[in-house]
């Protein structure tokens, strides 16, 4: 069978954010039904849609770059395509752009955030965040699996942090970064914040984590 | 602007079951909307979300412009202690605000053991649980569904209850309440109103006496109340409203997929089938219809998988039509057809092959009881020999594995028929070794799942005992001696929760004291093993002076005046009643295709029922 792969570029903010990586995958499965577009599907007894996710995105995160890969078995524009799924689409996942994959997914490098951090005492965390950020290393536990136990191993995120800003608000502070999002290398936003706000002496109450963009090893824009 | 309540989804359980926005939802201009509409679902979203009737009245009411339906379903645990911890009150998933700032809260009434769900969602809402607090016009509680065939131990909890279907009387409701809106009238003024209604029963407007050993004396209407509500029938079910579109969830539900409803009733008579009885008489949808409605909700959907739903689908007269017609586009869409409530007895070679192009999902037989003699007695007209041929015919098919449901504490059942379970499934058994070209190397499992039977309002069994817990014990044990192969696996419900469901099925006013007791104690979610607490229950009874055998396993005489009698679904009290007698000589009776019985139900609908020829 012939076909073209082609990338669907997307966001999922807002509420969205409270979809898991499993429940995603239907919902797009249905929405490219929908949409009736040209896919393949896969052969066999219980056919299904032809269709892979770059990195999954963990749940409570927004993102403004998801992309997921289809093949298409017929004719049809990349605006088209967009303008169909978008009608296709619920409320808070949207598709920005479609277009012939240049890259594979495994190139991806980097990734940037920005993250927001609700805290009575605005001023507090900022300092313990730059004080933990400043020091020669950033130790944090990771959890990792060992043959089949789950295991917690100590690991410095410290050069994985290749840009790093804060700013302080009226009713928390906002993180600026830009870490490696390999796949050997990726850092977790959870991760990150669980490194940086070890040891501060204010709570913090709940967060927003945006993803920006992902990036090649050369700094240009994954496509 | 984010709400609230918002960051407590984050490290709950399955949040997005809380935020909405699923495809298919409803979004409104509150400015537009003149009654709000609060459908409650008094179980997990994905319970309630897997529910035909709750889609088809959210789609029915957000058709109007000037109202707004929203879905509110009951938070799992987590989700509550996190609401309850930050003081945020039960919203509604569209807009995310509170339900108590709604002018209805409606609660879909499908199983007893749901009942205590409806206090919790009505506190967490912040509202008060009994009608006679809510003074003010709104929000009003309101109740439908089947368990409104006897409302009784919620009377004092709900201003209205809607017997019967209720695609026009929710419509006939939300115009009365927009007029008394504008009018600025009391609650009561509005409820005189309401109860003219045909099909609306208000609970307030009956004063109910009791004898003194606890039996009904009375229910004597009063205001502007009839003396019997009768339920609402939809005469024409191909031009009654069908949802184009459903709310398709993001997470896993029990039923994902799109649905087309075939018929309602069923021709079948089972003595001991609720169902089978409060929804006559039998209407059908034309065939066209049906597919129609249903390449509508694929398209709209996106799903891939259509079920046809009813009673008992290959009863459908147009079933033979209806197949090719689905089956024409379906597959080139890479949509399954699957056929839940199939039948054992009519399950034609044709219709086989048909099956054979359709999703090859588990094969399920009700016998429901283990002798001749005893489905005699409760009208499950199938035999041993078409149990056995058509299990034959399955294996032959390709299939591995068999699924029996029966049920145990039927009426006039003896050790006999508990032993009869074994032994058919035993057969079914055989009948896979002794098929010839049986596949290679793959065994057979047939799965035997007993339930223990529950006398319910409405049928022809609403007079007798319910087996008690020990009847049960024992007779479950009998049955576990006599399965002698490891092909056969048993498994039954509680008879805990039985028992409390036999008590609010046929329960009166007296139980609503011992629900909002036992709502105190802690009990939830009774329908989830990992919930219910019997102890508790059983506590609330006694602290309220009420005994549960009184309900449950009390046979009636037929001259008692039954809890829901002010209530007429159209079945005459004397067809069920010589029904039961028959039931105590074996007797059966015809289904209503070969002759019917007269059972009273067409009166409700003009004097028309379809399976009258
Ligand atoms: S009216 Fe007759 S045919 Fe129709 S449901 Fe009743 S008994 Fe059956």
């Amino acid at each position: 069978m012939q076909f073209n792969e082609v990338r669907v570029f997307f966001t999922k903010t807002g509420m969205a954010k409270y979809i898991s990586h499993l429940d995603l995958m239907r919902c797009m499965t249905r929405a490219l039904r929908r949409a009736q577009i040209p896919l393949w599907y896969t052969e066999g007894y219980n056919p299904h849609l032809f269709m892979t996710f770059a990195r999954p995105l963990p749940l409570g995160v927004e993102s403004l770059c998801e992309s997921m890969d289809i093949r298409l078995v017929g004719e049809m524009t990349f605006r088209e395509i967009k303008t169909r799924l978008n009608d296709a689409l619920p409320r808070d996942i949207t598709v920005v752009s479609v277009a012939k994959p240049a890259h594979k997914p495994t190139e991806i490098a980097f990734a940037d955030y920005e993250i927001q951090l609700y805290t009575d005492d605005p001023a507090a965390l900022l300092q313990a965040m730059e004080t933990r950020f400043a020091a020669d290393t950033l130790p944090v536990l990771k959890k990792a699996k060992q043959g089949k136990r789950r295991v917690e191993k100590e690991t410095d995120i410290k050069l994985n942090i290749l840009t790093f800003a804060l700013a302080q608000q009226d009713d928390g502070v906002t993180l600026t970064v830009r870490v490696t999002a390999g796949d050997q290398n990726n850092v977790s936003p959870a991760l990150l914040l669980d490194a940086l706000t070890a040891n501060a002496p204010v709570a913090v109450k709940h967060t927003d984590i945006l993803k920006r963009r992902v990036l090649l090893e050369n700094g240009e824009a994954f496509c | 602007m984010r709400k609230e309540w918002e960051y407590l989804l984050d490290g709950v359980q399955k949040p997005a079951r809380y935020t909405g926005g699923e495809l298919g939802s409803a979004m409104k201009d509150k400015a537009q909307i003149k009654v709000r509409y609060a459908f409650c679902f008094p179980d997990s979203y994905e319970i309630g979300m897997s529910h035909l009737g709750m889609k088809i009245l959210y789609g029915l009411v957000n058709e109007r412009k000037d109202a707004w339906c929203e879905r509110v379903f009951a938070p799992w645990v987590d989700m509550e202690e996190k609401m309850r911890a930050n003081g945020v009150p039960l919203y509604a998933l569209e807009s995310g605000d509170p339900i108590s700032e709604f002018d209805l809260i409606g609660f879909t009434l499908q199983y007893e053991l749901s009942y205590s769900n409806v206090l919790n969602m009505l506190d967490l809402a912040g509202v008060p649980l009994r009608s006679r607090d809510r003074t003010a016009l709104t929000p009003l509680v309101i109740g439908g569904g089947p368990c409104a065939c006897n409302p009784e131990p919620l009377a004092d909890f709900f201003d209205i209850f809607l017997p019967g279907e209720g695609e026009e009387v929710t419509n006939e409701l939300i115009d009365l309440l927009i007029a008394h809106k504008e009018k600025g009238s009391t609650k009561l003024e509005f409820l005189r109103d309401a109860a003219k209604i045909e099909g609306v029963y208000v609970p307030a407007f009956y004063d109910v006496s009791y004898h003194t050993d606890g039996t009904l004396q009375a229910v004597t209407p009063k205001e502007t109340a009839p003396t019997k509500v009768k339920k609402r029938v939809i005469a024409d079910l191909d031009s009654v409203y069908f949802p184009k579109q459903f709310v398709v969830p993001f997470v896993d539900v029990v039923h994902d997929r799109a649905v087309a409803e075939v018929f309602r009733g069923c021709i079948r008579g089972c003595r001991f089938c609720q169902a089978g009885f409060i929804y006559r008489p039998i209407r059908e949808k034309s065939s066209d219809t049906v597919n129609r409605q249903a390449k509508a909700l694929c398209d709209s959907t996106g799903y891939d998988e259509i079920s046809l739903c009813s009673l008992s689908t290959s009863d459908y007269s147009e079933v033979e039509t209806l197949l090719p017609q689905l089956l024409s586009w379906a597959p080139d869409e890479k949509i399954n057809v699957s056929l839940p409530s199939l039948r054992v007895d009519n399950f034609s070679e044709s219709l086989m092959e048909e099956l054979k192009k359709v999703r090859k999902s588990g094969l399920t037989f009700a016998p429901e009881a283990g002798t001749q003699r005893l489905r005699d007695a409760i009208n499950k007209n199938v035999t041993e020999e078409e149990v056995l041929s058509t299990a034959a015919q399955a294996f032959r098919g390709g299939w591995t594995s068999v699924k029996l449901y029966f049920m145990m504490g039927l009426p006039t059942e003896t050790l006999e028929d508990v032993a009869g379970i074994a032994e058919l499934a035993q057969k079914v058994v055989n009948e896979f070794y002794h098929n010839p070209d049986k596949p290679k190397g793959k065994g057979v499992t047939v799965s035997v799942s007993v339930a223990s039977f529950v006398p319910k309002p409405f049928t022809p069994f609403q007079w007798e005992p319910q087996d008690t817990m020990e009847q049960l014990a024992e007779k479950q044990k009998y049955l576990m001696e006599n399965v002698h192969s490891g092909k056969i696996r048993v498994s039954w419900h509680q008879p805990h929760t039985s028992f409390l469901e036999g008590v609010f099925a046929r329960g009166d006013r007296k139980l609503c004291d011992v629900l909002e007791e036992a709502w105190k104690r802690g009990c939830k979610f009774d329908g989830w093993d990992e919930f219910f607490r019997f102890d508790a229950w059983m506590q609330a009874f006694e602290a309220c002076g009420v005994d549960p055998a009184f309900y449950a396993n009390r046979r009636r005489d037929f001259s008692e005046l039954l809890p829901w009698e002010h209530l007429d679904y159209g079945i005459r009290r004397a067809f069920l009643a010589e029904e039961n007698r028959k039931a105590h000589e074996s007797v059966t009776s015809p289904n209503c295709r070969q002759k019917c019985s007269a059972c009273g139900a067409a009166r409700l609908n003009g004097g028309h029922c379809d399976a009258i020829q």
